[in-house]
């Protein structure tokens, strides 16, 4: 749809604070709104967002994930580890909401959203995929990029890009007659 | 000049038979060729211009000796007989349709009593070469090739055969060289209507028959890569593919052009035309049936398959069946002197 | 005919008794379309389980090109990634490497003078026809029609030719800096991408007819894979597509970077939603695009092609999400910057992974000949899904 009504993104976080009554943080950040809020009220806090007029971020971006762990940590600021990272627009605002869900390491898993956005199912792959994060409630939560054999999660900071000399062997057949005996 | 050979009926066998098979291929060649200059500029392009030192001549050549040189690749799951022998199911019929094609009134390996029934019978076993071809090949896109092909073959018989029965009525022979003679002014432009129709749909159920686009579902390349014939390689896929379709674009090509076209005589009898010999009437015809199928060719967009069907079934066959009335009607009712036999 | 499950022979009575009883025991096929496959733009495979001609599922099967461009920006200066965005989409080499250099002038507050900013403009523009000319010639391929392949591809040459004066590349450019562009362009430029952009309006027509004119062409895409309204907000669907399905969605429009406010353009949109609808919505496009480029050569004013920027390309901390309209789509770039030389974590939202993830819902219940036709009008570039 055009867009219809252009507001300050003040006045939307106005009334995302509004909207969703203390389950989350809201603040704005370079012109979009920014809302931080725990797992368990993740499907609440999106179907809010989502459903709530004069809102309405029914218009899915992505969701990825961040590894907080090496990054550079002010005083007074709390070390950071995994987190999810919605991005969801509203189309006629021209607005995006960007929501935070902070994960554990000792506990990667999350809520799943592929109930309320079909788009969430590859994105989550993905997430599961290079991060390891599990979405409960996923309808096929397997790779999407790696093969299913793949050891580690390369989208975490502590996998480190191997340099020339320390690459991992190829697990493969080498030989076109290995490769006949079996070799992958 | 007037020279009498006469000659056994043994030696005149091997005479037709080494014109046939030096023929064929031939046409296959100089038909390829002509296939991707006309192709090349019509779209914009060259085509081939190194093989062969002059503009390309050389292309098919070159390609037919590559395609000799290829490794030979049976597929381990195929059906070994089978597989090798569709093929020549798709190949020997092309070179069949050749012996009653009339180059001029004498000019024909062997003009049978029964023409026409002999064309559209041979023709009709290349539908088992490709059934077989796809059914051995161990793979479900040839598979899916063949079905396909096996469906939209049978279907497009009938305008053919029903076309082809309007000019055996209007001529009353089943002979090619029977029907060329019947033909004073082309069946095309008379009876009126009634011949450009037959000869319309025709055109559109041989083109189908050799599956070329728009009807070309059963070797949609950009589907199913090529159909029943995906795993063939070398020699096997030229007989199977390539040249049979070009020996059969050139043979329905001349069929078209001897039911309808009035085959080697001239395009209407007209004094000083009748003293261009026949041969160069026949050969222009069939160039421009050529050209013309080419044409449509890479114009349009293919038929899905039952979009493909529906045409078939729907609107041809029904056409054809009122076109035989037609005919049925003109001969029996028409007045004599409207017949300019 | 053998039985696979119960290995019992069925005699062809046994058959036609059960046709005429109504229960034809038919099997399924499990058909996989590529990664090898002349139709597929790329190593793309979808795994469709057919029933005779009827696609029951179709699942794609993606990751054949991954490259993992977003643990290899990590280890990179901001620079060295301009090349590597390059090759996502890559028919529209300029406009990946853009939203990365509007995200990081964003977080460091570098002001782009004003040519530069039309010279941005101009090279997106154009590489927006070529990529649209591209889709426009394969879309043809893939339904059986080769002429239009090679008539889009001369006109692609003007542009590719234009391009090549400027930056030195036909497909991957490396031309956009922080702050503006490498340097100025030749003289002569402007005239030959204005022969280029002008020769493609006029010939425009001709395509329309050759393709979508044409009788089969609309049989075969009309009604065709049909993307609803709902279905695109819920997957995210941007771009040609989008549009194709009556939602007026132009980030050009939305939220308009760089001088984009300046030009008067029009923003196509169709309302079924069809194959032939996203066609038609590509097509309208590029005259757009075509437009876009004359008024701004004729507008450009002269200036430096760089602003002021600090020696050292280094972000300060922060996160900002910096999205433009590419040719297939939105492509954002959530950037999150540690104030390092290179990236913290660079996101990478691209259009075709969203595209194409609405494919299984789209697939279902279509013919195989269908699915092709609806992959090609679905425009999507593999390295676009697989970064």
């Amino acid at each position: 749809m055009p867009v219809t009504e252009r507001i300050p993104v003040d006045e939307a976080v106005e009334r995302a604070r509004a909207a969703l009554s203390g389950r989350a943080e809201v603040t704005s950040n370079q012109g979009a709104v920014d809302v931080t809020c725990a797992r368990p009220d993740l499907v609440g806090v999106v179907q809010t967002l989502r459903d709530t007029d004069g809102l309405r971020f029914n218009f899915f971006s992505f969701l990825s994930a961040v590894d907080w762990s090496e990054y550079p940590v002010e005083e007074g600021e709390q070390a950071r580890e995994l987190e999810v990272l919605i991005l969801l627009y509203a189309p006629e605002r021209a607005l995006h909401v960007a929501i935070h869900v902070p994960v554990p390491f000792d506990d990667p898993t999350c809520p799943s959203i592929t109930s309320l956005f079909g788009g969430a199912i590859w994105h989550e792959r993905e997430c599961h995929d290079l991060f390891g994060i599990v979405f409960g409630g996923h309808p096929r939560l397997v790779n999407i990029y790696l093969p299913e054999d793949f050891d580690g999660h390369p989208g975490l900071k502590s996998f480190k890009l191997p340099t020339r000399s320390l690459v991992k062997e190829w697990p493969g057949a080498k030989d076109p007659d290995e490769a006949a005996a079996g070799g992958r | 000049m007037h020279i009498d050979i006469v000659l056994t009926a043994w030696q005149m066998l091997i005479v037709k038979l080494l014109v046939i098979l030096t023929l064929v291929p031939l046409v296959s060649l100089v038909g390829g060729y002509a296939l991707h200059k006309e192709l090349a500029h019509l779209q914009h392009r060259l085509g081939p211009m190194y093989p062969g030192g002059f503009h390309g001549v050389g292309q098919t050549l070159a390609d037919g000796i590559k395609f000799i040189l290829k490794e030979d690749i049976v597929p381990a799951n195929a059906d070994k007989t089978v597989f090798k022998l569709a093929p020549a199911l798709i190949y020997v019929p092309a070179i069949l349709l050749y012996l009653v094609i009339p180059i001029d009134k004498h000019l024909i390996v062997e003009d049978l009593d029964v023409g026409i029934f002999y064309i559209l019978a041979i023709g009709a076993v290349a539908i088992l070469g490709t059934l077989m071809a796809g059914w051995s090949s161990a793979n479900k896109y040839a598979l899916l090739g063949a079905l396909r092909a096996a469906a939209q073959l049978i279907a497009y018989e009938l305008p053919i055969v029903l076309t082809a029965a309007v000019v055996a009525m209007l001529a009353g022979t089943m002979s090619v060289v029977g029907i060329v003679e019947a033909q004073n002014w082309p069946f095309v432009l008379w009876p009126p209507g009634i011949g450009l129709v037959a000869f319309l749909v025709f055109v559109t159920g041989a083109m189908a028959e050799m599956t070329m686009p728009p009807f070309d579902m059963p070797v949609a390349e950009s589907e199913i890569i090529t159909g029943a014939f995906t795993e063939y390689t070398g020699m096997r896929f030229i007989f199977s593919f390539f040249g049979a379709e070009m020996a059969h674009l050139v043979a329905y090509g001349a069929i078209a052009a001897t039911l309808f076209l009035g085959g080697y005589k001239p395009i209407v009898p007209w004094g000083p035309l009748e003293h261009i010999p026949g041969v160069i009437w026949f050969v222009v015809k069939v160039v421009l049936m050529f050209f013309v199928m080419i044409w449509a060719r890479f114009t349009w967009p293919r038929l899905r398959e039952d979009q493909l069907q529906k045409f078939a079934w729907k609107f041809l066959i029904p056409v054809s069946l009122l076109l035989i009335l037609a005919t049925a009607a003109w001969i029996l009712y028409a007045p004599e002197s409207l017949w300019t036999r | 005919m053998v039985d696979q499950q119960d290995r019992t022979v069925k005699w062809p009575e046994d058959v036609a008794r059960e046709m005429s009883e109504g229960r034809f025991d038919t099997a399924e096929m499990v058909l996989n379309v590529g990664p090898q496959h002349p139709a597929t733009h790329g190593v793309f495979r979808l795994l469709a389980t057919i029933d005779g001609e009827v696609l029951i599922d179709a699942e794609p099967v993606i990751g054949y090109m991954h490259r993992g461009y977003e643990k290899l920006v990590e280890a990179r200066d901001y620079r060295q990634i301009t090349n590597l965005v390059s090759r996502m989409d890559w028919l529209s080499g300029i406009s990946n490497e853009l939203p990365m250099w509007m995200a990081l002038e964003k977080l460091m507050e570098i002001e782009v003078p004003l040519r530069a900013q039309y010279m941005r403009v101009i090279m997106v523009e154009m590489n927006r026809i070529l990529n649209h000319l591209m889709f426009f010639a394969s879309f043809g391929a893939e339904l059986g029609a080769i002429t239009p392949t090679f008539y889009a591809f001369r006109e692609r040459e003007d542009i590719q030719f234009a391009l090549e004066m400027a930056t030195g590349g036909r497909m991957h450019f490396g031309y956009m800096r922080a702050g503006g562009l490498k340097e100025d362009v030749p003289k002569g430029f402007f005239a030959q991408a204005l022969k280029g952009v002008r020769q493609v309006i006029a010939r425009l027509d001709q395509y329309e007819n050759l393709l979508i004119g044409n009788e089969i062409y609309k049989q075969r895409t009309l009604g065709v894979g049909v993307l609803s309204q709902d279905m695109a907000y819920s997957y995210g669907v941007t771009g040609p597509i989008a549009r194709g399905s009556g939602i007026d969605m132009d980030v050009r429009k939305d939220d308009p970077y760089l001088v984009y406010d300046h030009f008067d353009f029009l923003v196509h949109t169709a309302p079924n939603g069809d194959a032939f609808d996203r066609f038609w919505v590509l097509l309208h496009e590029v005259v757009e695009s075509a437009r876009i480029v004359e008024q701004a050569i004729e507008g450009i004013p002269s200036g430096p092609v760089l602003g002021k920027v600090p020696r050292v390309i280094q972000a300060p901390k922060g996160e900002v999400y910096v999205r433009t309209e590419n040719p297939l789509g939105e492509l954002g770039f959530y950037l999150i910057s540690d104030g390092d030389r290179r990236p913290y974590r660079m996101k990478i939202r691209t259009p075709s992974y969203n595209n194409v993830s609405v494919l299984p819902p789209v697939l279902k219940n279509t013919f195989v000949s269908d699915m092709i036709a609806i992959l090609g009008s679905f425009f999507f570039v593999l390295g676009d899904i697989d970064r």
